[in-house]
């Protein structure tokens, strides 16, 4: 059974920076006769349909301003929809802002009942929860006391305890698990799974994507006030994911090229010693008795932590690809990865090792490998050239990781050069679903049942 | 409209616990609370007794705190509940902001609230009705149905102006400023039967009595409340209104609240984003 329908809603909100705000103002207007600018239309949702069935649970995802809130006070009647129509069945709780009603100057008790009001509850109903929301909100010494003296945890308390026991058949909830102590928002997610588990359709709003993983089957991807994905919640989360940094990416590409124009045009009567092509690696030498140029200095502070060695070699670029063989910051569990390193010798040199070493985030060494190690041995090196290091099934988990290159010679331990933590890129789970503990460990599940289990389960 | 209005009966359990939060919080305070409310009348009917038997003794009016205090209060409840509901949507962003419920439940519980304190206050009236020997007669009866259609034109210039503030934040500036004119205008510390018939400002004749009638609801609902209460200036026992007196004050009082009404609903819709 549908109890949430919406129907080609759309919403706008007129911004009118100059709207006479008070009577003086358009009194004012009047007689300046001054040119008003046109209405700014901003439209928070165009045109998204979807309906949600009774006891389901659905999460609502996406970036800021997206419509996500939009949408949840759309459904809770707080606003009306410029177009479509939305159709809601049954009694709807929100956990929109906690304790919105609440009165500093009445006891907690006075609160409750009026805020019992305020979501539709007879006093006859009220009287019958006040003991559990007392207890659940842990505040039984406090609930005669003016609400103006809570602390603001027992204010989030005895607001979510009340809204939470109001026996909705629909439960509207937006971030308000942000709030309160750690303890007490498990206390939450609990009461929210408990209610979930009851029968009771939850539309759930968050940007922890963990969140909206952990309650929700179902969930809806809005992107710019329209809805790009509807689907099962893995499927969605993943595909957003993408999406987002997809989206990082281009904007980082975009920056670097802005920034590395002016570098490219201005710089190179300076630095003549340094090309364009060849700035992209190397650090800038400064003519004798000028200064560094600024931008230049700081230029391989920004993408290297660290780099140091002899420069006899060095390394020019380096790519991820992914499974089709594109460049790409964005890894997918269990599926190829391939790391590119182009270098160019400045002199012959024999016998050099490249390695790659991946880190996570937080620093911690996840592995890696170098060409004497894996008994790949280069005999020597001279001018450009690429070595590549490909991982078949990558084993990392969701998260974000970098990698550390480097060339050095085997036999005297001197390093040509370092890349330390400088490359940055970010996992996906994709097939692999897998999220518990540091890496993906390929595994297969086997079953084999007893043989008079067997029978007996063939006999019936 | 209609259904909306049956709808508001759904809701009678939140509007009495918003007149009882108004109260409560109103008398929290001070431990003379209501005391305090009935303050304010009881000096302004001290100083107009003053100022108009002891100070201009021009015209002789028997009883005359009888015949003050019976307007007052009624003006009282009026000027506190417009000054009050004017605040009462724009003032309770937060809650219109996060849950929803009629918008206009604000408004009437603002109204009803400050009634309740007008009920409240009535005993005092009665006191003083004993005390300066008015005969207590049984069209002290016709209250409940005059406070009736004072209440429903009280709710129409609140619903408006609640409207017009959550767009126009200085309509509470300009109300008290209104509203002290309005207490002039409308005979409560002078009788009606001071005014005359015809008036000639710029030589135009114009019917001043029957005006302040029909331009004005409130001299009409002060005057009801006079008669059956304190009676005549003349000294003549309380009488009740004409019936068709009270019809039409009560047919301008009803077409204000639908209009006040219409006017709420129309914009409400918006409020959620204005307030």
């Amino acid at each position: 059974m549908t109890v949430i329908r919406l129907d080609r809603v759309a919403k706008c909100f007129h911004i009118r920076p100059d709207r006479p705000r008070s009577f003086q103002d358009l009194a004012i207007g009047f007689v300046r006769r001054a040119q008003r600018p046109a209405d700014e239309e901003f439209w928070a949702l165009k045109d998204v349909s979807f309906a949600v069935d009774a006891g389901e649970t659905l999460g609502i995802i996406g970036a800021n301003g997206s419509g996500k809130s939009t949408c949840l006070k759309l459904l809770t009647r707080i606003i009306e929809p410029t177009t479509g129509a939305i159709q809601v069945q049954g009694r709807v709780s929100a956990l929109l802002e906690l304790g919105a009603g609440f009165h500093p100057e009445l006891s907690g008790r006075e609160n409750v009942f009026l805020n019992g009001s305020v979501l539709g509850l007879t006093r006859r109903e009220m009287v019958r929860r006040f003991d559990d929301i007392v207890a659940f909100a842990e505040l039984e010494r406090f609930i005669d006391v003016p609400v103006k003296f809570y602390s603001s945890g027992m204010y989030v308390r005895l607001a979510f305890a009340t809204a939470i026991s109001v026996d909705a058949d629909i439960l509207l909830v937006d971030e308000v698990l942000a709030v309160g102590d750690q303890s007490f928002q498990e206390k939450c997610l609990e009461r929210i799974h408990e209610l979930k588990s009851q029968g009771t359709t939850i539309v759930f709003v968050s940007h922890s994507l963990d969140a909206v993983r952990r309650l929700c089957s179902r969930a809806i991807w809005l992107d710019q006030g329209l809805l790009q994905e509807d689907g099962l919640t893995e499927a969605v989360v993943t595909r957003y994911l993408r999406h987002v940094h997809a989206r990082e990416e281009a904007e980082a590409l975009r920056r670097r090229e802005a920034e590395a124009e002016p570098v490219a045009e201005e710089h190179p009567a300076v630095v003549p010693a340094v090309t364009a092509s060849e700035s992209d690696g190397a650090e800038p030498e400064s003519p004798p008795g000028q200064p560094p140029p600024q931008e230049l200095a700081e230029e391989p502070v920004r993408r290297y932590r660290q780099r140091w060695g002899s420069r006899e070699a060095e390394i020019i670029e380096v790519r991820l690809l992914d499974a089709d063989g594109r460049d790409s910051l964005a890894l997918t569990t269990g599926q190829p990865m391939t790391v590119c390193i182009r270098y160019r010798a400045h002199q012959r040199l024999e016998e050099p090792v490249f390695g790659v070493a991946i880190y996570r985030d937080d620093g911690l060494h996840m592995g890696g490998s170098n060409t004497y190690l894996a008994r790949f041995p280069i005999p020597s090196i001279e001018g450009d050239g690429e070595v590549t290091y490909t991982i078949a099934a990558l084993p990392l988990l969701e998260g974000t990781y970098y990698l550390s290159v480097a060339i050095h010679d085997a036999a005297e331990g001197s390093v040509y050069d370092y890349h330390e933590f400088s490359y940055r890129f970010r996992v996906y789970l994709g097939e692999v679903q897998e999220r518990y503990g540091t890496v993906y460990i390929p595994g297969h599940w086997g079953h084999a049942v007893a043989e008079g289990a067997l029978s007996e389960e063939a006999g019936a | 409209m209609i259904s909306r209005l049956r709808g508001l009966w759904d809701y009678r359990e939140l509007i009495g616990n918003l007149v009882a939060r108004d109260l409560k919080v109103r008398y929290k305070h001070s431990v003379l609370g209501f005391v305090w409310s009935l303050l304010n009348p009881l000096l302004l009917m001290t100083v107009f007794t003053v100022v108009f038997t002891v100070m201009i003794p021009n015209y002789q009016v028997p009883g005359f705190p009888v015949f003050i205090l019976c307007a007052l209060l009624p003006w009282n409840f009026f000027n506190t509940s417009v000054m009050g509901a004017v605040q009462s949507i724009s003032g309770n962003g937060h809650l219109i902001k996060k849950v929803y419920f009629p918008r206009e439940i604000l408004t009437i519980a603002s109204v009803l609230a400050n009634f309740c304190n007008f009920l409240l206050s009535l005993p005092v009236l009665i006191f003083f009705v004993v005390l300066f020997r008015i005969p207590l007669t049984v069209w002290l009866l016709y209250l409940p149905l005059i406070m009736l259609v004072h209440v429903v034109f009280t709710l129409g210039v609140a619903l408006v102006l609640a409207t017009a503030n959550v767009f126009y934040r200085d309509t509470t500036v300009i109300m008290e400023v209104v509203m002290q004119a309005w207490f002039f205008l409308t005979p409560i510390f002078y009788p009606i039967d001071l005014l005359p018939e015809w008036g000639h400002p710029l030589g135009i004749a114009i019917p001043v009595r029957r005006l302040t009638y029909i331009l004005n609801p409130m001299a009409s609902i002060i005057a009801s409340y006079r008669s059956v209460v304190y009676g005549f200036t003349n000294g003549a026992p309380p009488a009740p209104p004409a019936p068709d007196f009270l019809l039409r004050t009560a047919l301008t009082c009803a077409i204000c609240f639908l209009i006040g009404y219409a006017v709420f609903t129309h914009y409400s819709a918006r409020f959620a984003e204005e307030v």
